[in-house]
């Protein structure tokens, strides 16, 4: 439907206006004066409504000429004519042919800034979309800006499958609507490229015919032209190679994410360059230093503002071009990260992976390429690895199950094999749902991860079921071994650490308030930690005992005496990890006991709610998990009861004991060989925790009422205690 | 209409004020779901169903589009779609109501 209306001053317009589209030619009857005569009649607060409708559904309604929820009066307010592209030819606002060195640089640097704006999960229509230049870009006659325009158009509409296909997105992070726009799909990617080849040849002839000569008196004009030459050939270089790199991604061979690693390596080689030429292009004529939308030749930032949905406004903040080098090296750094992840083939080195690259909360574009150079079209790892066979792999490296060993008579057993085959089958989507999980943006992980618990708790029962069935299989076939607990125990691996991840990123995303902490502490040092230690020794004793088995059959073949030698365990490192983690969460579990004791924790007055109601809301997904079970807030207070000592501690011993801990964890990580950043992280809050503790243990500011600080910059899950 | 009420019921002062109260609200009420159109001090125009209203004119109106003014040339014309928007009492110009859909009701524009 096209309507048209007409507002003339007077009320008699109206009827001018109405254009011969609109529908059965209605007319329009004022009745402005009755109606607001009528409302009067009405009681202060009535509403006169509907039957079906309601205050409920009123309250849902946007209001107008508010500037919070108005998207419509910003356009409304600016005295400029807004011109599409078109009309903006058409009235000669802006140049499409003999566009001067300075502003095709400037045109390009502002796009750059809004494909950065755009990633940064504003929409197409306000950042990217604001150049008129990408609507048309078959109405550019400057070669140069026509293959930049299709190029961005390229980058934009390849990042965007990317990030949908990756689907490691929530609303505040992408916007993947296009609005309509077409998005260079009439070219293909080889063609753009070439176009941005040949643009590129071109501007590197002019590069070097403006060359310095040897002897040659310098003209400060033709130096001028050179840097500008320089200038835009990097730029229109790095798009290219940006845009190459991007459709190597989407390339099925593994070979290609060696390629696409090259191609954004070159491309960050020019980005000094770029910073150093950014003083050539035009500048905007408006004040962009506080984020406004910079409005130049070929930009005009209200050009869509009627394409908007009908929500709140969103201002989408255009970032500064001097931030714009460093913006893109850092992507690109990321993207170079997530091509080493082929390099990785074992799934808990993986899955560690992704961890750790979550980390250090990387944008969408680097998450979603990670995710699709894991898990290609086909289902298969990396494009060529079964999750299936990656799974057994884990297991086998995990806790080395007797079915899965080659030496065992289970192995080529047909039940066995199915067991353990539709076993394996059913761990694979809950897995790569795990590893979808930690592409997620660092706050909406957490709520996923205590979702996913569900699906785990379905596999721990499963697991345990197979166990079963397998060691009475094993028990006829070879009475000497056992299938106890393998896989259950591989399960209950990554319940925990699903658990503790949980529990530890309210931490991080700064969910828990003080008075909280100590059970959140107790529950990890206490509980999970715990469990995950003995699951893990669990895990070594079985591999070890697989070994021995192994050796033996070695041995009976050879005569050679092999010699032992002391080989290191693989699962060392983790093992004395969890240690540190306890004893630093037994440190603060105390810390915050004791300091509760003397009063220097902030306790809301429990007037609706109760400590019992906020300890179950804490740990409700675990709710899901039958192992390790869920402690209730009874069974904490019982287990954490100090009245069980005898004499009770006092807050001096619960500081001494506290400092223990912070020592305890301090010796272990110093005894980690090849220390990481991570052992670094801890120990950096260990060592102040220790005497800080020691220091209030003397009775140190005993009397003061100041409430301690936490301090969480150097570590995110473990504060340093700060007493002032 | 007022010789009906006078008929009803004694015509005291007040109760004259209560009828002419309940007229108005029958008024109002007649035209609930009704095509609206609605001018804002801004000039931009509010085509959209009557859904609700106040003592203070605030009108609520149900899939709302909206125009530009029409004197901006380069507008294209085309609406945008709105949805669910309040019209702030002091911020409405002018009401108009479409024709076809007052063929059933009476009182408002009857007289136009």
């Amino acid at each position: 439907m096209v309507m048209k209306s007409a507002v003339e001053d007077d009320d008699a317009g109206w009827g001018l206006g109405i254009p011969e589209k609109m529908k059965n030619n209605a007319n329009w009857v004022n009745i402005t004066h009755e109606f607001k005569g009528a409302c009067k009649e009405l009681n202060l607060g009535e509403l006169l409504h509907d039957k079906l409708f309601g205050l409920f559904e009123a309250m849902s309604a946007i209001e107008m000429m508010d500037p919070k929820m108005d998207a419509g009066m910003i356009g409304n307010q600016v005295n400029r004519k807004v011109l599409n592209f078109e009309q903006a030819i058409k009235e000669g606002a802006i140049k499409v042919k003999d566009l001067s060195l300075p502003e095709l640089i400037g045109i390009i640097d502002t796009c750059f800034c809004c494909l950065i704006t755009w990633l940064e999960g504003h929409s197409l229509a306000q950042t990217v979309f604001t150049c008129l230049y990408v609507h048309n870009p078959d109405l550019i006659e400057e070669p140069a800006l026509k293959a930049f325009a299709l190029g961005i158009l390229k980058v934009c509409d390849i990042a965007r499958e990317k990030v949908n296909k990756a689907a490691v997105f929530e609303e505040e992070d992408f916007q993947a609507m296009t609005y309509g726009f077409k998005m260079a799909n009439n070219v293909t990617d080889l063609r753009v490229t070439g176009m941005l080849k040949d643009v590129e040849d071109e501007l590197q002839r002019k590069v070097k015919s403006t060359r310095i000569r040897q002897g040659e008196q310098r003209d400060p004009e033709v130096e001028l032209e050179h840097q500008q030459f320089l200038a835009l050939f990097n730029r229109i270089k790095f798009t290219r190679l940006l845009l190459t790199a991007l459709i190597t991604f989407t390339k099925k061979e593994t070979s290609s994410v060696g390629e696409a690693q090259k191609l954004v390596a070159q491309a960050a080689d020019l980005l000094s360059a770029i910073h150093s030429s950014i003083q050539h292009g035009i500048q905007s004529q408006n004040d962009t230093t506080k984020g406004d939308h910079p409005i130049m030749m070929g930009f005009e930032p209200l050009v869509n503002q009627r394409l908007l949905p009908p929500t709140f406004p969103r201002y989408a903040k255009i970032i500064k071009r001097e931030d714009m080098v460093a913006y893109f090296s850092k992507l690109i750094e990321r993207i170079k990260t997530v091509c080493d992840v082929i390099n990785t083939t074992n799934l808990h080195g993986i899955l560690d992976f992704f961890c750790e690259f979550s980390e250090q909360s990387p944008c969408v574009l680097s998450r979603s390429l990670l995710q699709t150079t894991f898990l290609i079209d086909n289902k298969k790892v990396f494009g060529t690895h079964l999750m299936q066979d990656m799974i057994k792999d884990a297991l086998r490296c995990f806790v080395s199950p007797p079915v899965l060993s080659y030496k065992c008579c289970l192995f080529n057993n047909h039940q066995a094999k199915d067991y353990i085959d539709s076993f394996v089958t059913h761990c694979s989507r809950p897995f790569c749902s795990l590893i979808q999980i930690h592409g997620h943006n660092r706050a909406r992980q957490r709520d996923k991860l205590g979702h996913i618990l569900e699906e785990f708790a379905t596999l721990q029962d499963e697991a345990e079921k197979v166990d079963a069935a397998l060691h009475s299989l094993l028990m006829k076939l070879e009475p000497q071994r056992q299938h106890l607990a393998c896989l259950g125990t591989w399960i209950l691996y990554h319940n925990l650490r699903i658990m503790i991840q949980y529990l530890l990123s309210g931490f991080e995303l700064e969910l828990y308030s003080m008075h909280e902490y100590y059970y959140i502490y107790w529950y990890l040092s206490e509980f999970l930690y715990a469990w995950l230690m003995s699951t893990l020794s669990r895990a070594d004793s079985s591999q070890m005992a697989e070994e021995r088995i192994m050796e033996e059959q070695v041995k009976g073949r050879s005569s050679k005496k092999t010699k032992k030698k002391k080989k290191v365990r693989p699962l060392t490192k983790e093992i004395t990890m969890s240690q540190a983690y306890q004893n630093m969460c037994a440190g603060m579990y105390k810390t915050m006991v004791a300091l509760d004791m003397d009063g220097k924790v902030r306790k809301p007055q429990f007037e609706l709610d109760s400590e019992q109601v906020r300890y179950e809301h804490r740990f409700a997904p675990f709710n899901s998990v039958v192992t390790p079970p869920p402690v209730h807030y009874i069974q904490f207070k019982e287990m954490s009861d100090l009245k069980k000592y005898n004499p009770p501690p006092g807050s001096a011993d619960l500081y001494m004991a506290a400092s223990k801990h912070f020592q305890q964890a301090k010796l272990i990580l110093e005894n980690v060989p090849s220390p990481d950043p991570e052992v670094n992280r801890i120990l950096k809050v260990a060592k102040p925790n220790i005497v800080v503790m020691k220091l209030l243990a003397g009775g140190h500011k005993k009397e003061t009422k100041v409430l301690p600080e936490f301090d969480f910059s150097a570590h995110k899950y473990f504060p340093v205690v700060k007493i002032i | 209409m007022e010789a009906m009420i006078e008929e009803n019921g004694p015509s005291t002062h007040e109760q004259c004020e209560v009828s002419s109260a309940s007229q108005a609200r029958q008024k109002l009420e007649g035209l609930l779901n009704k095509n609206m159109r609605i001018r804002m001090t801004d000039g931009r125009t509010l085509v959209g169903l009557f859904l609700c209203t106040d003592r203070d004119c605030n009108v609520i109106l149900g899939s709302a589009h909206e125009f530009l003014k029409s004197t901006d040339m380069f507008s294209q014309g085309e609406p945008r779609v709105l949805g669910l928007a309040m019209i702030p009492g002091h911020h409405v110009v002018s009401i108009e109501v479409e024709e076809d859909s007052l063929e059933d009701t009476q009182g408002f524009g009857a007289n136009h």
